[in-house]
């Protein structure tokens, strides 16, 4: 196969006293969705926010389309071609859906309005709100909107934190085929804690514990082994 | 069910609006008072004298209102930034006297110097904002204790420095040509720098809507202030976009303080002490944080200010604290405060 | 009968048996003594004039401290209080046809009921909103009281300000022999004067924080919430510090006008005084109250010699006028260091040592 996209190398992060990552190491290969499984607490979310460079890593090294990321800015990291979807529906809510648009495409050309009139297609409700403010948005349009946001822009990579958390069954069905076509675009690492959707939408995964990685493998082959999953997943 | 609560919700809403508009009307029929103790005339000379101070305080106020709301910072060097653009815009001008170009010379010519000391002091500013930030404010985001300490040392700091370029006297600044002087409309006595005050800080206040509600800046700014993580997620240098904020509120202290010292035509190293207390008016007035609550803030003073100055002398400055105190007792947080 | 005390009657306990036994306490006894007879070890103005400088705002700055160090509230006003304590004195003085001890009396009367109406009043108004708003607005106050006192000339002389006359035995003067190089007169006794009533004030600023209810404004200070949990109601706390501090620093105000006899705007009542009291603060360290003794002591000292020491050293360049100039304005070191103190130095001297001992246990 190819080059990892992203490759991480015995990470640790500290938030305050607390020892978060004690020493992750995995590749991430292009192509399809990567899910990051694990209990609360595992380490999923801190995974993702020191890739994105939001939290430093105190040691360990972080390689990005063969580049070290460690000691780079969120913003260069992000215009290096790395989108984050935040948990808990990161949208700006005192701006409109536009405004939210806007803010995302770096640079306003005819390539990123086309990238836009793609996404609305995606997302058609998302069209009917356009002079909306966004926090006025029902819970699941809010996460579409999240997640539309970070599409704008070529990424070569989407970091996306738990999408379907707090969301209707109806509206996780949704998500999930909008995963679906997104993936097959552009490479998403997924932390998500939906089982269902996780495997509808995951090719490989990762399972996370006590800032570890316990388990790598096919998602199709996680599913089959129920020890595994009790153990880690508790399901 | 789903219907009763949605008109309940509905006339709560239209309570509120009646209330702010009762509150709001209440305070503009309050300045047609002064009609009943003087004529017309007088009422209109001493409008267009309270609308210019009004404004002149604005541009102060601004800044201040700018750094708070953007950055929830109280930056008390505010201060120290004002009198510096004024001795800046007055070293500009003293420069172009000689040449004829301010108190001598065309309308075209007044403009220009009068721009310049403008520009000039806004760099100035700009640029002590922008040092200020990245060497001290930058370490004490988030500690309201810590900031106005550290402000209040950094304006000493500043104000010292002033003195080592300029000397601790007054100075005598050289109105431009083009706007001295006065004329009478229609019985109403109107002086032209107070016009000019007047445009200015009119276009300062478009502009500062212009530019957060429509550009990308404002979007990326108001974004910043409700998200940091998302913003630098998506690909943008908050700490730069905070530290250039900041400068913008210094430039904008340092324009009101070249404004200022023309209208006065005289500056002194401690000038901004005295503006700021007018500008901690407004900006409680109306409200931290809002651009447009400074703005009806600082007309209001303004306003009350000189009518109480015709009608007695001694109250004016009183009379600024009354407003507050009502205004405070009605709003807690200010005319357009968010609650 | 006798009950087991319970633990906090068993910590008082503790505490009064050691009360005059402790380190601190001679320690405090033997800072009184030297500044008793500090005059007449050194016969010099400057240096009693110092003495008594550092005296008051050790008081001043304490009462601040007590504000702002045990509650978190920073109240600008705090020097306008000292001008109100300063002003009224002499005010009274001034007009009064023949001065006595009554009037002295009168203008402590005076200025603490305006000091705490105008506390009272100022925290009924701002501090329900946001501890951010009060420092706003007894900012924009002192401001205000700093221009009604040049501006309202009739009363207060404007910028000239007001020179006035002591009454009784602050006045005389003895024409007899010195003791040790020292004149027996009116100053000496308003010297001692200051001592007395700087020991009392500040003694009673300390029996203050000590308190139960210096205990609770120190657990507002760490937790706010907490402390509204546990069953208190933090806003009256808070005001009685304010209007307590706040009778202080205009109790120390009359003392200052009367070491001085003079006031005038710029002397009591502009920023650049509450500047200096914060620095103040700050060196000493924030809530240690003892703190107040050595921030005062370390700027009146530094703020009466530095200026003279730069002159000698611009001496040895008089020709290059940057040097002048950097000489003349002394000030900027202050606002230097101060910014300096407040960012990598924020417990103060006495905090410091504070920390360093609790470390050694």
């Amino acid at each position: 196969m190819s080059d990892p996209i992203l490759s991480l190398k015995n990470v640790h992060t500290h938030i305050e006293q607390h020892h978060i990552l004690q020493g992750v190491s995995f590749d991430i290969n292009p192509g399809g969705a990567t899910i990051l499984l694990g209990r609360n607490g595992a380490g999923k979310s801190t995974t993702l926010k020191t890739v994105m460079g939001l939290l430093p890593a105190s040691n360990g090294s972080i390689l990005f389309k063969g580049r070290g990321i460690n000691k780079k800015k969120p913003y260069e990291i992000a215009r290096m071609g790395m989108g984050f979807v935040p948990e808990d529906k990161a949208i700006l809510a005192t701006l409109t859906v536009e405004e939210n648009f806007r803010l995302s495409m770096l640079n306003e050309n005819e390539k990123s309005h086309e990238n836009l009139e793609e996404v609305l297609d995606l997302f058609p409700a998302l069209k009917k709100f356009w002079k909306t403010q966004a926090g006025l948005l029902s819970g699941g349009q809010k996460q579409m909107l999240a997640i539309a946001r970070v599409l704008v822009c070529d990424h070569s990579l989407l970091l996306i934190d738990e999408p379907s958390k707090g969301l209707a069954p109806i509206v996780v069905e949704q998500l999930g085929e909008s995963l679906i076509k997104i993936k097959d675009k552009t490479k998403v690492i997924l932390v998500e804690q939906n089982f269902n959707l996780a495997r509808q939408v995951g090719l490989d995964c990762f399972i996370l514990d006590d800032g570890h990685v316990v388990y790598q493998g096919l998602m199709e082959e996680l599913a089959k082994d129920k020890a595994l999953m009790k153990n880690y997943l508790g399901i | 069910m789903n219907t009763s609560s949605t008109l309940a919700l509905k006339n709560e809403t239209k309570t509120v609006n009646f209330k702010k508009y009762l509150l709001r009307g209440c305070i503009a029929g309050l300045f047609l008072l002064p009609l009943v103790w003087m004529d017309l005339q007088t009422y209109l000379t001493l409008m267009v004298a309270g609308l210019s101070l009004g404004m002149l305080i604005f541009l102060i106020a601004s800044g201040l209102t700018l750094i708070f709301g953007l950055m929830d910072v109280l930056n008390l060097a505010h201060a120290a930034f004002f009198a510096f653009g004024a001795y800046a815009g007055y070293s500009i001008l003293n420069l172009l006297n000689p040449l004829g170009w301010v108190e001598t010379g065309s309308f075209l010519q007044s403009i220009i110097s009068l721009g310049l000391a403008l520009l000039v002091a806004a760099l100035v500013g700009g640029i002590l904002g922008f040092i200020t930030e990245k060497l001290v404010i930058k370490k004490v985001y988030g500690d309201h204790l810590m900031q106005i300490l550290v402000t209040v040392g950094v304006s000493f700091v500043i104000v010292e420095i002033l003195k080592i370029i300029w000397g601790v006297n007054d100075e005598v600044v050289p109105m431009p040509m083009g706007f001295s002087g006065s004329s009478i409309v229609f019985g109403v006595f109107i002086e032209h720098f107070r016009v000019v005050a007047i445009v200015i800080g009119l276009m300062v206040y478009a502009g500062l809507q212009l530019i957060l509600k429509k550009t990308k800046i404002g979007i990326i700014v108001r974004a910043g202030v409700e998200n940091q993580e998302i913003v630098q997620a998506t690909g943008y240098n908050i700490s730069l976009i905070f530290t250039l904020i900041f400068a913008a509120g210094a430039a904008l202290a340092a324009v009101g303080g070249t404004m200022m010292g023309i209208f006065n035509q005289a500056v002194d190293p401690y000038m901004g002490d005295q503006f700021l207390i007018f500008a901690l008016i407004v900006v409680i007035i109306g409200g931290m944080g809002s651009v447009t609550g400074s703005f009806v803030g600082a007309i209001i003073v303004g306003l009350a200010f000189n009518y109480f100055a015709y009608l007695a002398p001694k109250l004016a400055l009183g009379v600024n604290f009354m407003i507050m105190a009502i205004i405070l007792l009605i709003r807690p947080k200010g005319l357009f405060g968010k609650d | 009968m006798t009950q087991t005390p319970t633990l906090v009657e068993k910590d008082r306990m503790d505490e009064r048996a050691k009360r005059f036994k402790s380190p601190t306490f001679n320690l405090q006894l033997a800072v009184i003594f030297i500044l008793a007879v500090a005059p007449f070890i050194i016969p010099s103005f400057t240096f009693m004039d110092v003495m008594a400088k550092i005296m008051i705002f050790a008081v001043v700055v304490a009462s601040f401290d007590l504000l702002l160090g045990y509650t978190g509230i920073l109240n600008f006003a705090h020097g306008m209080f000292f001008g109100v304590g300063a002003y009224s004195v002499a005010l009274i003085l001034y007009y009064s046809k023949s001065p006595g001890w009554h009037h002295i009396l009168l203008a402590a009367v005076i200025s603490l009921v305006i000091s705490i109406v105008l506390s009272l009043v100022i925290s009924f108004f701002s501090l329900r909103v946001k501890a951010i708003f009060f420092a706003m607005l007894t900012l924009a106050l002192a401001e205000f009281a700093h221009i009604l006192a040049v501006q309202w000339t009739s009363l207060t002389g404007g910028e000239d300000g007001i020179s006035f006359v002591l009454p009784g035995i602050f006045n005389f003067s003895w024409s007899g022999p010195t003791f040790f190089g020292t004149q027996m007169n009116g100053r000496l006794m308003v010297y001692y004067l200051i001592l007395v009533c700087a020991v009392f004030l500040f003694a009673g600023l300390v029996r203050f924080v000590r308190s139960p209810l210096g205990r609770v404004l120190k657990s507002i200070r760490e937790n706010e919430q907490r402390t509204v949990a546990l069953g208190f109601k933090t806003f009256g706390y808070q005001i009685y510090a304010i209007v307590f501090s706040a009778a202080i620093s205009s109790l120390s105000g009359i003392l200052f006008a009367m070491w001085i006899c003079y006031v005038n705007p710029d002397s009591v009542f502009h920023t650049a005084i509450m500047v200096n009291i914060l620095l103040m603060v700050l060196i000493g360290g924030m809530g240690t109250l003892y703190g107040a003794m050595i921030g005062a002591a370390f700027l009146i000292v530094t703020e009466t010699w530095l200026p003279s020491i730069l002159k000698a050293g611009a001496s040895f360049a008089p020709d290059v006028a940057i040097i002048q100039n950097l000489s003349d304005r002394w000030q900027l070191y202050f606002g230097i260091l101060f910014v300096l103190v407040v960012m990598f130095f924020p417990k103060g001297v006495i905090g410091t040592i504070r920390a360093m001992l609790g470390q050694k246990k």
